[in-house]
């Protein structure tokens, strides 16, 4: 693979993200944020529904730009890059997985996996084999032709744990990913997640408001109205 | 589960609809450039292959009003080896069991109709024909008709097997349904038609003199009187070196007109040119009416694909935010839709050929005869496809547009 799983540093400074702005439905979703995370941290996000969490982990992501402050990758500006730009950035060096999953219907477990390869253009033959390994690594194997309707919860889940690490991102990013799955399932996710993270020394950020998921991060952040107001770390 | 399943099953239902639309557009531009193709292509190829070179005609219903001695002056100029006036009229052939059926009767002078018949009919007809006076003259003498006659035909051989005739046998030949105003003639042998040389509703055909002809259907005069001498056409061969001469074929023909002002003389070779560019107008014709169709295809194609952009918005958000750019999702839709309409042009060449092969067995038997004679061009079925891919460029530009448009956060709520 490429060396996509470098963890990037990532920096905050005074990063605020409003949407509708100077509209009557204008919203504040972060208000002047300073963050530093360092390469390899395992990063919880914490605080109310509508707090920030998510549009925190868009911007760490570059699925969203911020409206003032400057995010640095590894002391690079990355914010007001082009949308080409932050694009190859993610394919290459970010894994997402989502609340809900967000499998494509059309595709199989294995394709699903595969697609981020796909588009970096990876040989057939490579794909297919990591693939395998990757829903292997998650206890998938023998589920690769299955398509997401025919799987359930959890095991949507790891699927799209596979897919997030199929181009051996530096960055992963969670966004309660245990929100739909019961208690066993949403250990067997953490426990892929933590392990996947240790393997590949990526930076992992989770955001939650499970306090029990929270407890497995080395470093707590705490948000509230669109504010950082706890960056707790663990001794 | 259930409900789960369905963005697939109905994925899988619009990528048919959309490839059966495709389908059902090509389909018609192959069945109609086949067959009128073929048709022409047909003609065309019995043009080449008649045994004469230039015809003349005129204006009306057995125009040629005096077949014999124009022969004889077409026979006087230079060049020309045979002319042959043709008499055509639909009569009635009553056989020995007193049934009656309505024959194609051609009149002809033997001796001149022979050297007109193509490779192809040729080998349909007995060489020499069994018919007495070879030169029409016995009869016919002097410009009056005062001779004897044989009352000798030759009838095709679907009629004979048909109504069991044979060499020998005895057949009234009426220009009515009224047996008593015809003349009983002996058979004295039969000749082949295939359905491409005579129409299905002309298998049934009879072979007689000219003057016989024009006696019996009223286009000559009685016995002893002067001419009206009918005929069609005089259907004239020259020389050889003639024949593949354009020029000197041209030269034949305009001396012909200098002696009948009145006739149309056309050479084969021009008619040949003429039906070359009637293929081209009525090609390019099928052509602008298949647009329509196709037109209407790759519109459905474009709905098709927008209606995918706006169900798929979560999955193309998906593919947003995992790193596909938004060049590659619009490269992926350009790229199904190509995959589309390379299917379903696929699909309606298959289609196409296998209508025609369905009207070719099942149609009337006008339809039968021109399906069958239907030709599949690989290259223009190669180029049609190939031109349906590229339109589906096109067609997926409303797709691709609303795609680029698409909120990968909003998708992702």
């Amino acid at each position: 693979m490429n060396d996509g799983g470098r963890s990037p540093a990532i920096e905050l400074a005074g990063v605020s993200r409003t949407y509708g702005a100077r509209s009557p439905e204008e919203v504040r979703a972060l208000r002047g944020i300073d963050l530093k995370l360092a390469a390899g941290e395992f990063v919880s996000v914490e605080g109310p529904s509508g707090c920030g969490k998510t549009t925190l982990l868009n911007l760490l992501g570059l699925l969203d730009s911020p409206s003032a402050g400057e995010l640095r990758w590894d002391g690079t500006p990355v914010g007001e890059r082009s949308d080409r730009e932050r694009s190859r950035m993610r394919l290459e060096r970010v894994g997402f997985i989502f609340q809900r999953f967000y499998l494509l219907p059309t595709l199989t477990a294995a394709e699903n996996v595969e697609l981020p390869m796909r588009a970096l253009r990876r040989p057939r033959g490579e794909r297919h084999e990591r693939s395998a390994a990757l829903l292997a690594e998650v206890g998938l194997t023998g589920r690769a032709r299955a398509y997401p309707h025919q799987l359930s919860g959890g095991e949507e889940q790891r699927v799209a744990i596979a897919r997030a690490l199929a181009n051996a991102p530096g960055l992963l990013l969670a966004d309660e990913p245990t929100g739909e799955l019961d208690s066993a399932n949403a250990a067997t996710v953490l426990d892929l997640l933590g392990a996947a993270r240790a393997r590949r020394g990526a930076t992992l950020v989770l955001v939650t408001h499970n306090p029990e998921v929270a407890r497995r991060a080395d470093r707590h952040l705490t948000l509230r109205d669109g504010r950082l107001v706890g960056d707790r770390r663990e001794a | 589960m259930i409900g789960r399943r369905r963005p697939l099953r109905h994925a899988r239902w619009q990528a048919i609809l959309a490839v059966a639309a495709i389908a059902s557009a090509v389909s018609l531009p192959v069945v109609l450039v086949s067959v009128g193709g073929g048709v022409a292509a047909h003609e065309l190829a019995e043009l080449e292959d008649s045994g004469y070179q230039i015809v003349v005609s005129a204006a009306g219903l057995h125009g040629i009003e005096n077949a014999h001695a124009d022969e004889r002056t077409i026979l006087g100029l230079a060049g020309v080896a045979d002319a042959a006036p043709i008499l055509s009229v639909a009569i009635d052939a009553f056989n020995a069991t007193g049934g009656l059926t309505p024959v194609l009767a051609e009149g002809v002078v033997p001796h001149e109709f022979t050297p007109t018949l193509g490779p192809t009919e040729a080998g349909l007809f007995p060489q020499p024909l069994p018919l007495a006076d070879p030169n029409d003259t016995v009869h016919y003498a002097n410009g009056t008709y005062a001779g004897p006659t044989d009352y000798q035909v030759l009838v095709s051989s679907t009629y004979a097997a048909a109504f069991h005739v044979a060499v020998g046998s005895r057949i009234v030949l009426s220009p009515s349904t009224n047996a008593s105003a015809g003349v009983r003639y002996n058979v004295t042998g039969t000749f082949g038609t295939p359905l491409s040389l005579v129409q299905p509703s002309g298998a049934f055909a009879v072979l007689l003199l000219l003057s016989n002809l024009q006696t019996l259907t009223g286009y000559g005069a009685g016995p002893g009187t002067i001419v009206p001498d009918g005929a069609d056409t005089i259907e004239v061969v020259v020389n050889p070196s003639i024949a593949v001469d354009p020029a000197a074929l041209a030269s034949v023909a305009a001396a012909i007109q200098g002696k009948f002002g009145a006739y149309t003389v056309t050479t084969l070779s021009s008619e040949a040119s003429q039906l070359a560019s009637a293929d081209g107008v009525l090609t390019g014709f099928y052509l602008a009416l298949s647009s329509v169709g196709l037109g209407v295809g790759l519109l459905f194609l474009a709905l098709v694909l927008v209606r995918r952009v706006e169900r798929e918005r979560r999955s193309i958000g998906v593919r947003r935010a995992l790193g596909i750019s938004a060049g590659a999702v619009g490269v992926g839709i350009v790229a199904e839709a190509a995959a589309f309409a390379a299917a379903g042009g696929v699909a309606g060449v298959v289609a196409g050929y296998l209508v025609v092969e369905g009207l070719a067995t099942w149609a009337n038997a006008t339809v039968q005869e021109a399906a069958r004679l239907a030709i599949f061009t690989p290259l223009f079925l190669l180029e049609l496809v190939g031109a349906v891919v590229g339109l589906s460029a096109l067609a997926s530009a409303a797709a691709v547009r609303a795609a680029w448009r698409v909120d990968m956060l909003e998708a992702l709520r």
